[in-house]
């Protein structure tokens, strides 16, 4: 039982060697499917770290009277920034609104010849209100709208919960989407592994039937297949790696740029998740090949 | 050693390949197996080593009925059975010692065994001086000795010759008509399956001739009749 077991593993090495160009068309297709699945988990990562960004951008201002006293506005930001929901406040002060939307509306010649025209300061002062989570933002808004003083100016936050409704409700799309996407694409790249490996043991039939014909039994004349199988998803995993790692370090400083003082690191994600990324890609790919040789050699060699 | 009790065989309702076959091979014997193409000779050999199933009748192998043979015991009817084929049917990626090493393997053979007997069967056939060659390296005469030697490697009781030199020049096929006859004469029944007239008259041995599925003549010091 174990020479047999043993001879296989030989047969299969032998195989593999002695048919190396089938042997590495073979594993590029592995290389390239996964290479392709791999890519969908960096789209899915960019893709919710952009969705994350956007919802952080998502803040509520509360806004004051113009002659609110600024010890009472530093006593109410006290307050605001004590709650459980809140992350962070921020005071923007009626000089510094001005300053900002001078510097908003440089290019715009009229909107400042209007604000020359008024002569004074028509901005309130702001607190700029930044949530722990989107979760929170109801819990928030009902905070907000019980506190008590005199300083507030307005407080309307009906407009936030629309904008925050709709984003959630194109990101819940998106996400859905891109589900369907994803499970379209890795259905389609696992049939295309399942079939390079039928083809690639079809090549094998005549010598599967000499096999049979000589008197070996069924198993004995899969198990080199399915060692093969094992063999070529370990390189192609291996050379997945490999190619992958240059790749995403390549990637990374166009990642930063674009999401400027936002923490996406793609090299970081892969290599703390490494083993399940990885190796859940090695135990599906190797199931596939797996079974696709054993249905292909059990069709040729029913002599 | 062979015995086929009114064996029928139909790929179709109108066709029948076998048509009623009485047979019985003493062990020993040197068969020649005669006719024409499509007359049922190919069909023999695969109800023979249980490529095909009969449809009715008996077919018994050295006291083993073989008639209603399950897929599991097939490859074990082959091991006692060496066979030979017109297309030699070598392992092409396997060198010829390998070649011949397999059916032992099969079996699970131990290494050292198999170290000793493949050369020893290589010598039989003239080949020991290319044991580490491929089959697309050797001629064709070569190819069909290789497959005489994995036939040869269980020490069959039976060997099945199905067209053994239907790929052949003629001095190849004198060479490989003689090593049949020599590994006749240890004692191995020897089957051969051909259309040539000429192997079948030299031989001067038993000729069966078989014509549209049904044995039409059975001589013991026969001749090739069609």
């Amino acid at each position: 039982m174990f020479i047999s077991f043993f001879r296989a593993i030989k047969f299969s090495i032998q195989d593999v060697v002695r048919n190396i160009w089938l042997s590495l068309v073979t594993i590029i297709i592995l290389v390239l499917t996964l290479f392709t699945v791999n890519m969908l988990l960096v789209v899915k990562v960019v893709g919710q770290t952009a969705v994350d960004t956007i919802k952080e951008k998502i803040d509520v201002n509360l806004f004051l009277k113009t002659d609110a006293p600024e010890d009472h506005i530093e006593a109410l930001k006290m307050k605001i920034s004590s709650l459980a929901e809140v992350k962070s406040v921020e005071y923007i002060s009626k000089d510094q609104a001005m300053e900002e939307f001078r510097l908003r509306h440089q290019d715009n010649p009229e909107i400042l010849d209007a604000l020359k025209e008024l002569g004074k300061n028509p901005l309130t002062p702001t607190l700029v209100i930044k949530p722990k989570s989107m979760d929170v933002f109801d819990s928030l808004i009902n905070q907000l709208n019980i506190i008590e003083d005199d300083i507030i100016e307005s407080r309307n936050f009906s407009n936030y919960k629309t904008m925050l409704e709709k984003i959630n409700a194109i990101t819940e799309k998106v996400s859905n989407a891109a589900l369907v996407l994803s499970s379209i694409f890795i259905f389609i790249t696992l049939l295309v592994i399942y079939n390079s490996v039928r083809v690639a043991i079809y090549t094998h039939k005549k010598e599967i039937t000499i096999m049979r014909l000589v008197g070996a039994s069924n198993w004995f004349i899969q198990l080199p297949y399915v060692f093969s199988s094992i063999i070529y998803t370990l390189f192609g995993v291996g050379a997945v790696m490999l190619i992958f790692w240059p790749f995403l370090n390549l990637l990374q400083p166009y990642l930063e740029t674009f999401f400027v003082s936002y923490n996406v690191n793609l090299v970081q994600y892969f290599y703390g998740n490494v083993l399940s990324i990885f190796g859940i890609q090695f135990l599906v790919a190797a199931a596939i090949n797996i079974l696709a040789s054993l249905i292909a050699v059990r069709r040729y060699s029913k002599i | 050693m062979i015995q086929y009790q009114n064996v029928i065989k139909s790929y179709t309702k109108d066709y029948k390949a076998l048509n009623n076959i009485n047979l019985h091979i003493k062990p020993g014997e040197f068969v020649s197996i005669v006719g024409q193409s499509g007359t049922g000779k190919t069909t023999l050999v695969k109800t023979l080593i249980g490529e095909e199933k009969i449809d009715d009748g008996k077919i018994i192998i050295g006291g083993w009925d073989v008639t209603n043979i399950g897929q599991r015991e097939i490859p074990v009817l082959r091991r006692q059975i060496g066979v030979i084929f017109q297309d030699f049917k070598l392992l092409q990626k396997k060198t010829l010692f390998e070649n011949v090493a397999f059916a032992m393997q099969v079996c699970g053979g131990k290494n050292a065994k198999i170290q000793k007997i493949v050369p020893h069967v290589m010598k039989i056939v003239g080949l020991e001086s290319k044991m580490h060659r491929y089959p697309m390296e050797i001629s064709g005469g070569e190819q069909q000795r290789v497959a005489i030697a994995r036939a040869l490697v269980h020490r069959p009781k039976i060997l099945l010759a199905d067209e053994p030199t239907g790929n052949l020049d003629s001095l190849n096929t004198n060479e490989i008509i003689d090593l049949l006859l020599r590994i006749n004469k240890f004692g191995t029944t020897v089957l051969l399956v051909t259309h040539n007239r000429e192997v079948v008259n030299n031989l001067k041995r038993r000729v069966i001739t078989i014509d549209g599925g049904q044995i039409v003549s059975d001589q013991e010091n026969g001749k090739y009749m069609l």
